[in-house]
């Protein structure tokens, strides 16, 4: 009792100071200090109107929990989103590609409304009532699935990236984009739920004469791409969860294959088929788009992983250091990733390669996942060229720009992992340049 | 207690000689083979479970057992249903016939508003030949490694390496906004024209008008580029070629961890040549903002907005069918040229290649709405 009384004492007097407030208020809105709302000041040129003014925020109700019942971005992030251009599209925005923004980007894991999204025939939408999965072909037990059933196996929850080949690929002949978010924006990384495929297949009695699995969309492009067995049996997946939900339909929703660490393209969405056989397919796209030409005329197909690769975030031209000044102690922060195996350093260059020094990763060190690394540096307002080179368990290294094209030449289109370099200029401001020594 | 101590302070001097070693795994479960002893297919590493766990994750090793019961057997129909690929042996290819002429006529009909007469190609859309595939194959070789060299020629005729896949392609993914319409005959019919623009000849034969292509006739053809394709993946030996070229790093290249004078002088660049390619949608901004409202008629409730996109977007969203793009103010400044009741007008009527109201049955107030519109959108 007595607690409550006080209480309703308290509201009383704040009502009181409320009137005092709205009395004053009226006399001089702008010049009243907020926190000093029982003896008014006069606000001064140094004084900050984020701090000393009262904003509607503070003097008004927010909206109810009723709204917005699945939640949305602050409208003042409008600027964080996909982006695309015409260049990069097959005649119309059907067969195209949108581009994830990573100088966005924090932590390793991209939120859903984000993630790259490269389609073949537009984005299906699909009635998960009316979708099957059909395992078939050289198993002794063929399988049909509704998505209920799929998801009654026993699940998985893993944190990968996913990264389309031409990740980069337009810049095999220099440098185009004066932006990461098309340099390096056909990737992100996301903790996906679904079931391992050889959890499926242990009671389905899989035919020894059984080396590919081909994998097909039931969308507009009828998707489909050979694996080879020794991925389904080891680490592929049939996810149906993205960060804690559903797929979203650009991903494929209700499922998708997800071939951890390997081209984006193989991680067929809106996945409707599975079958098994003893020959490769030589699917749609499988040669006619996503092999890696080099200068002897030959091309590699079935160029599964996406080799170890790193580029620096911060700074970059989305997001340059034109308000650093002289002195100031800042963070080089970037992503590293390998499609072969877990990152186990990354170097910086200062001097577009010449000399190395290694930085620190930070956050979650996992399996085919972004990576962090950072380096603390005392900006001098000198020109630098800033380069970033990985490596992974399995003995991978970036290679150099010039031994990149020494091996694959410069008409591979797919698969450029070549050390990335930033110029910084004096002012701070960040070019795309590559370092041909 | 002293031991213990110890202990932590060996392993401490341990862990810290092991993190400035360059070869210090993340994972000490990290492989490069399968349990069966053979190499990871793509050159890299494999976590097995060990201890329930693979790398971080913790796993619940009673859950991969089988033994499930979820699920049916599928019916023979179902099965033909929805397999629906088409290998280079033949599995999967239909019988049915079409001669060159009909694929001509087809293709007018059906492909050309994209792929342009002949197959050529244009506005991003792929080309489908560029000339004798023969000649066209020996480009690939071709390294655009100077302004003014010729780029590798990379066609159906001229680079894929089976013919099955063009069978398949056009079956079940063209044309591309109406997939799976193509009935074999005429899949048929647009394979033999096809592979006569590219002057592929089947058992040496050239396939001239009235050359009929049916399924013994197309398990014949030899794609100029059938060996141009590394590692070879055919053929129980397959799989292993893969595993041997790709755990051979030379064959695409891998870095050295030089970390002192990595090269002589100064570093050579390449830059951006102009601007680079920067005519992107939305443009960049890191700006935290409110969205710019559009005013006036342009707004979210604008009359004309929700008819635009139910029935005009479809041609006027992109400039991909000649029709003036909503947004782009110059072709709306050319359009307005004519004066607004001109376009009125024209929209009521058709004009180039749009009919009467756009193929529409809207009214004609309804129509100026969506016309008042889309020219608010390039103000």
């Amino acid at each position: 009792m007595t607690k409550i009384s006080k209480a309703s004492q308290m509201t009383a007097e704040q009502s009181d100071r409320r009137d005092f407030f709205r009395k004053t208020a009226a006399y001089s809105v702008s010049a009243l200090a907020a926190a000093s709302v029982m003896a008014p000041v006069k606000i001064n040129a140094e004084d900050d109107p984020a701090i000393v003014e009262e904003k509607k925020w503070g003097t008004t109700f927010g909206y109810p929990v009723t709204h917005n019942l699945y939640g949305q971005p602050s409208p003042y992030e409008h600027n964080v989103t996909r982006r695309y251009t015409k260049l990069l599209s097959s005649g119309n925005y059907y067969a195209s590609i949108a581009m994830c923004p990573i100088h966005e980007s924090m932590g390793i894991i991209t939120p859903n409304g984000l993630f790259f999204n490269r389609e073949h025939g537009g984005v299906a939408e699909i009635d998960p009532n009316e979708h099957r999965l059909m395992i078939h072909g050289l198993v002794e037990k063929p399988l049909v699935l509704t998505m209920d059933e799929l998801k009654k196996y026993p699940s998985v929850s893993r944190i990968h990236f996913i990264e389309c080949p031409a990740n980069g690929g337009p810049e095999w002949r220099g440098p185009q984009f004066p932006s990461i978010q098309f340099a390096k924006g056909m990737m992100s990384c996301a903790e996906w739920t679904g079931v391992y495929i050889k959890d499926i297949l242990k009671d389905l009695g899989l035919k020894k004469e059984a080396l590919w699995m081909l994998a097909e969309g039931v969308d507009n492009a009828h998707m489909g791409r050979t694996v080879p067995i020794d991925k389904v049996l080891d680490d592929a997946m049939i996810v149906w969860g993205q960060n804690g939900e559903a797929l979203r339909p650009e991903q494929g929703y209700p499922i998708r294959l997800l071939v951890p660490g390997w081209e984006g393209n193989l991680c067929v969405k809106w996945l409707g088929r599975l079958e098994f056989g003893s020959e490769p397919w030589y699917a749609k796209e499988e040669t006619s788009k996503y092999t890696a030409l080099k200068p002897s005329g030959k091309a590699i197909q079935h160029f599964y992983a996406n080799e170890v690769n790193s580029v620096i975030t911060s700074p970059c031209p989305e997001k340059p250091w034109t308000d650093l000044k002289k002195g100031d102690l800042v963070e080089i922060e970037g992503l590293a990733w390998s499609g072969m195996g877990t990152i186990e350093g990354v170097d910086l260059s200062f001097d577009g390669g010449k000399n190395w020094v290694e930085a620190s990763l930070k956050g979650l060190v996992l399996p085919k996942a972004w990576t962090r690394f950072s380096l603390m540096y005392k900006y001098e307002g000198k020109p630098l060229l800033l380069s970033s080179r990985a490596r992974d368990d399995a003995g991978h290294i970036q290679p150099t720009v010039k031994h990149e094209r020494e091996v694959m030449g410069v008409e591979s289109v797919y698969h450029r992992n070549g050390i990335f370099t930033w110029e910084v200029t004096e002012k701070g401001e960040v070019n795309n340049v590559q370092v041909l020594s | 207690m002293f031991k213990s101590y110890h202990k932590i302070i060996l392993s401490t001097v341990l862990l810290a000689s092991a993190a400035t070693s360059t070869v210090c795994a993340k994972y000490a479960d990290a492989s490069r083979t399968y349990s069966n002893g053979k190499k990871v297919i793509d050159g890299g590493s494999t976590y097995p479970v060990k201890s329930n766990k693979t790398s971080a994750y913790y796993v619940n090793t009673k859950a991969d057992k089988g033994r499930f019961t979820f699920g049916r057997t599928p019916t023979k129909n179902e099965i033909k249903a929805w397999n629906i690929d088409v290998m280079p042996d033949g599995t999967g290819l239909p019988e049915g016939h079409g001669t060159v002429e009909e694929g001509d006529s087809l293709y007018e009909e059906k492909c050309a508003a994209c792929h342009f007469d002949f197959g050529t190609g244009g506005s991003g859309y792929p080309a489908l030949q560029k000339g004798n595939a023969y000649e066209a194959q020996k480009t690939l070789t071709n390294q655009r490694t100077s302004p003014d060299a010729d780029g590798p020629i990379r066609v159906f005729g001229s680079y894929w390496p089976r013919a099955s896949t063009l069978w398949w392609y056009i079956k079940t993914g063209m044309p591309h906004p109406a997939p799976m319409s193509l009935t074999n005959d005429q899949v048929y019919a647009l394979s033999a024209y096809i592979l006569s623009i590219n002057e592929i000849k089947i058992d040496g034969e050239e396939l001239d008008d009235d050359y009929e292509l049916d399924r013994a006739k197309f398990l014949k053809i030899v794609m100029p580029n059938k060996d141009g394709f590394i590692p070879k993946i055919d053929g129980p030996h397959g799989v292993e070629n893969a595993r041997k070229f790709f755990n051979d790093f030379k064959n695409y290249g891998n870095g050295t961890r030089c970390m002192k004078n990595c090269f002589d002088g100064k570093p050579v660049l390449s830059r951006i040549s102009g601007s680079g390619i920067s005519d992107y949608q939305p443009p960049i901004s890191t700006k935290r903002s409110l969205p710019v409202q559009k005013e006036g008629a342009a707004g979210a409730d604008a009359p004309g907005k929700k008819t635009y996109e139910a029935s005009c977007a479809v041609c006027h969203a992109t400039d991909a069918m000649g029709a003036p793009k909503v947004g782009d103010k110059k072709a709306w400044a050319a359009v307005l040229k004519k004066g607004i009741d001109k376009v009125y007008l024209n929209a009521l009527n058709g004009v180039n290649g749009m009919p009467p109201k756009g193929g529409t049955s809207l009214p004609d107030d309804k129509v100026k709405e969506v016309v008042d519109y889309m020219v608010s959108q390039a103000k």
